[in-house]
């Protein structure tokens, strides 16, 4: 993980430069009032190492995958997190049931 | 959905507040966030809030909630005097509310005014013809008084325009459930398993249905819906183990042993036995010689 983080930071940096080095040799090609017809050969090779290595970074820093199976090692939380019942249909909900034989024995009022 | 940790939390939660030890607020709020119905305790505990001044301030906006959810729940047990005062509350704040609206049609409901609700969910529904929850209010008072398959027509009819709302396809599942008419149930544990996949108790209720349904190609079907939720459960689940080996019994009475698939539903059968032997081990050793029997009736014991 460490290294894969330098690596990139590597060719973060080497990507840069080449960017820099484009634009200082352009900057040249005016003083010099000749036509740009692409980067020098120094560069594109500096381009194409800086783009290798932040591949290889990206692909490697992430760190290994997990399972896709719930109940693996890796996820540790699933036992707490596994679905045990459904939420009441409560859009549906209806009111004559058994509790209108059996009223609440609570003296309950909303006071104002 | 309710998860293993939500529901020790609303037990907790709830042996808590029965005891005098506070946290009714976020009792209510956990039940309204989870869904379970437990009006009673709703009823006792919301009120409880609602008539404390101070209390009821320290709510800020979601005192209304509350005033909705205690009405609710009044209508469920049955003290429409409670219901009726917090409806009214709501309608002296919102004047022009269709919820409110909606609550009152809800509470003539709860009275047995079947006419007069069904007028208030006409007129709210001529107002906004795409309000879901009055289209299923209608749905659940033809239920309440019976006409089951005027409930299924307007069902699908709902359906027909909310295909997404897995909440009315669960209900219509059970609905024909409760009729027996297990292949229209087996389509709609399909819409279900296709929107949420991941929801083990849909599989283990398709493969319910495919079970009773019965013949060799849904028996095998049932027997990998049952597998899935096995997979999907951790093994925690004992009802489909138990399915597991209906199915693999059932399917071997069948084939009489001609099946290809032999081999490989006799270890899924042992191995289903021996987990449930071993669950029972733990939690019922009392009930280890009957599940014992069972399983050897079925010729699965390990």
């Amino acid at each position: 993980m460490g290294l894969a983080l330098i690596v990139g930071l590597l060719g973060l940096l080497i990507l840069f430069h080449a960017a820099y080095s484009t634009i200082q040799y352009r900057g040249l090609l005016k003083i010099t009032e000749e036509e740009f017809s692409g980067p020098p050969f120094d560069v594109v090779i500096e381009l194409f190492l800086g783009l290798l290595l932040c591949f290889w970074a990206a692909l490697t820093a992430p760190g290994k995958f997990l399972s896709i199976h719930p109940h693996s090692e890796d996820n540790s939380l699933f036992l707490e997190c596994r679905i045990v019942s459904l939420p009441a249909n409560l859009d549906f909900m209806i009111f004559n049931h058994r509790g209108k034989a059996f009223p609440v024995e609570m003296d309950l009022k909303l006071r104002q | 959905m309710v998860t293993k940790t939500e529901e020790t939390q609303l037990n907790r939660l709830e042996n808590q507040v029965d005891n005098g030890g506070g946290g009714a607020w976020e009792y209510l709020c956990l039940v309204r966030k989870l869904k379970v119905r437990r009006s009673e305790k709703v009823l006792k505990h919301g009120l409880s809030i609602l008539n404390d001044l101070k209390q009821r301030s320290s709510l800020g906006s979601d005192e209304w909630t509350l005033y909705e959810q205690v009405a609710v729940a009044a209508m469920d047990c049955q003290c429409l005097d409670v219901a009726k005062d917090c409806t009214k509350v709501l309608r002296k704040r919102f004047l022009e509310s269709k919820r409110v609206g909606r609550l009152e049609a809800m509470l003539l409901e709860a009275k047995g005014s079947w006419e007069l609700a069904e007028k208030a969910y006409t007129s709210l529904l001529e107002d906004n013809p795409l309000d879901q929850a009055i289209h299923k209010r209608r749905v659940a008072m033809a239920k309440a008084q019976g006409n089951i398959s005027v409930a299924i027509d307007w069902l699908n009819k709902y359906l027909e325009t909310f295909m997404a709302d897995h909440e009315a396809w669960r209900e219509l599942a059970e609905i024909y459930v409760s009729l027996q008419m297990y292949k229209q149930a087996a389509f709609c544990y399909e819409e279900l398993i296709l929107t949420q996949p991941t929801v083990p108790l849909f599989h283990l209720a398709y493969a319910d249905v495919l079970y009773t349904l019965g013949g060799l190609e849904n028996l095998q079907t049932a027997k990998k819906y049952y597998s899935s939720t096995i997979d999907l459960t951790g093994g925690k689940n004992t009802r489909a183990l138990f399915g597991i080996c209906l199915c693999t019994s059932a399917i071997t009475q069948l084939t009489k042993g001609k099946s290809k698939e032999d081999k490989e539903g006799s270890q899924l059968q042992s191995l289903a036995a021996k987990v449930l032997e071993k669950d029972y081990k733990q939690r019922a050793p009392d009930k280890l010689p009957q599940l014992t029997t069972a399983l050897k009736s079925l010729t699965l014991s390990s």
